[in-house]
């Protein structure tokens, strides 16, 4: 199996290599993140990531509040899929209590959940190609985020911290002028993914510099249990919305986009590919959705899970993101562990990138999409 | 990828994946970890997460539980928990040698609930600063820092933290 190379690891005899911290103030590492690089002129011998300058003890947190005081957490630990995380953690707690959630709230959560993704994709393609030198796709791709900040604004009232989910459903109904928006974003979206790919994806520069750079085997995922569209540009088919199907997420067809090579590129080609397939996901939704209640009517008033362990996982833009929970049958839990993608992601960093160029480590970092509050949670 | 045989398992329970989440659930010595998750990873199964739990004040034993969560990369959900009691002052026995994602995890375990790991190639805080005191989820963690100390869910006496003695009653001798 790979082993990283520790950064205190000296060639003797050698004066010509130097320690370089990269962040943690740094534009390129998307937050707080200090990565302790050893270069060779401009190549990386070794890499650390020190990480924790952004811990707030999320997981303390629920062990001293009851089970709904915790649901605005959720939306603050990976704060660009807040609503996958919020509604993943609904969904563990009605997992756990065995509780009905009613079909036009599976719905809405299926439409709500799908929407953050693809502000979750816009947001990673804008800064990437940032992070690269290129400004303007960045104007463009949160021009198109920000129509769908409104359209969720509308409904949860939140652009990004939305607490949109309860125990038993969702807040509030959604109205038919947020479906037509749904469904008209997304006939509006796929002309633009086609400008996407002749803006960025067939430029020559963005190709030099993503192409065979940072390359993530599917052996990443045995070592370390790599997840995502990390792992599907690597070639492997995984996705909890398939593998393990939470939710309604097993009566929508739509395709695991993978790609070959596990490099930049690759990873870009599947975040693209994702961002089709959630608008097929909306468009099933949004014309499948009935009538009903949003809320089901009998949720007990104290959320109390059954003694134990409960293990819940869901597909966030990221990966896998999976909540363990050892419950002793009351108001608050012993302990709640919160399974962020991202943490797993960076702690490749010390294989991933030795050997590549100074260069190539923004390209690296910008492109397996981490967000730091996730990993210090 | 070979058939899953766990060695050195003391105890075997399945449990029902609609409710838990998770197929089985293992118990196993702390000391035999390594042997059970090199059998995992033969079978093609990946480490999910290492969580630890502080039985001290759950079960009332001096000791603390880490779990070790297994799932296969590919094919259907199998997921194994399998848990480990460590009793409080002893070591937990490193397994990443095994899977390199638990040298984080256990660096985690070690920073978060002050479980010892023998054979960690670099066992040192991951979340907390370097030269931070006390293990924030112990349940009977005090944060010694007055102004957040009301994270830890430990109600303190009055006078128990430094600079927080409650203010001189007014008018208390009057009358």
């Amino acid at each position: 199996m790979m082993r990283p190379k520790s950064t205190m690891e000296l060639v003797p005899g050698d004066d010509e290599t130097y320690y370089l911290n990269m962040g943690p103030q740094h534009p390129s590492t998307h937050g707080v993140l200090r990565l302790r690089l050893h270069l060779e002129g401009e190549r990386i011998l070794g890499a650390e990531p020190v990480i924790g300058y952004g811990h707030r003890a999320h997981e303390k947190m629920a062990e001293n509040r009851d089970y709904l005081q915790f649901l605005p957490n959720t939306s603050r630990i990976d704060y660009l899929s807040g609503m996958i995380y919020n509604l993943g953690y609904c969904q563990a707690i009605e997992k756990a209590m065995q509780i009905e959630v009613p079909e036009r709230a599976e719905y809405i959560r299926v439409i709500c959940a799908e929407l953050n993704r693809l502000t979750s994709h816009l947001l990673w393609l804008g800064t990437y190609l940032l992070d690269l030198g290129g400004f303007t796709p960045f104007l463009y791709a949160f021009d198109d985020r920000e129509k769908l900040l409104d359209i969720l604004d509308s409904v949860t009232g939140s652009r990004l911290t939305y607490s949109y989910g309860r125990f038993g459903g969702v807040s509030m109904d959604v109205d038919d002028t947020f479906l037509r928006a749904a469904a008209d974003y997304c006939t509006y979206f796929r002309k633009r993914i086609d400008e996407y790919h002749a803006l960025v994806t067939h430029n020559i520069i963005f190709r030099h510099r993503t192409k065979g750079v940072g390359v993530m085997g599917p052996q990443l995922a045995l070592d370390y249990g790599v997840s995502g569209p990390c792992l599907r540009a690597a070639g492997v088919a995984r996705d909890l919305r398939k593998d393990e199907p939470y939710g309604i997420y097993d009566r929508f067809a739509f395709d695991i986009v993978t790609a070959e090579g596990g490099d930049c590129f690759a990873r870009h080609m599947v975040r693209m590919g994702e961002m089709e397939q959630s608008l097929n996901i909306i468009e099933q939704a949004v014309g499948g959705i009935p009538d009903g209640p949003v809320l089901a009517a009998k949720v007990p008033k104290r959320i109390r899970p059954p003694a134990g362990e409960h293990y819940f996982a869901v597909e966030s833009a990221r990966g896998h993101f999976g909540m363990y929970l050892r419950s002793d049958g009351t108001d608050v839990p012993v302990r709640l562990k919160l399974r962020t993608p991202s943490f797993v992601h960076v702690a490749t960093m010390p294989v991933v990138l030795p050997g590549t160029m100074l260069a190539d480590t923004v390209a690296i970092l910008g492109s397996i999409d981490i967000v730091i509050p996730e990993i210090d949670r | 990828m070979s058939e899953l045989s766990l060695p050195n398992i003391a105890e075997s329970t399945d449990v029902d994946y609609s409710e838990r989440g998770m197929q089985h659930q293992h118990t196993a010595a702390a000391a035999d970890m390594p042997a059970v998750a090199a059998a995992f990873r033969t079978a093609g199964y990946s480490l999910e997460h290492i969580t630890c739990l502080d039985l001290r004040q759950v079960e009332g034993i001096g000791a603390f539980r880490l779990d070790y969560q297994f799932n296969p990369v590919e094919g259907p959900v199998d997921r194994h928990v399998v848990q480990a009691v460590v009793a409080e002052g002893q070591a937990a026995t490193s397994i990443a040698g095994i899977f390199a994602a638990a040298d984080w995890y256990e660096r985690e375990v070690f920073d978060m609930h002050g479980v010892d790991v023998s054979g960690h190639p670099d066992l040192k805080r991951i979340l907390m600063p370097d030269g931070y005191t006390g293990f924030p989820l112990r349940k009977d963690f005090v944060d010694e820092d007055p102004e957040r100390h009301q994270l830890s869910g430990v109600v303190l006496e009055p006078g128990a933290v430094p600079g927080d003695e409650p203010a001189a009653e007014e008018g208390a001798d009057e009358v």
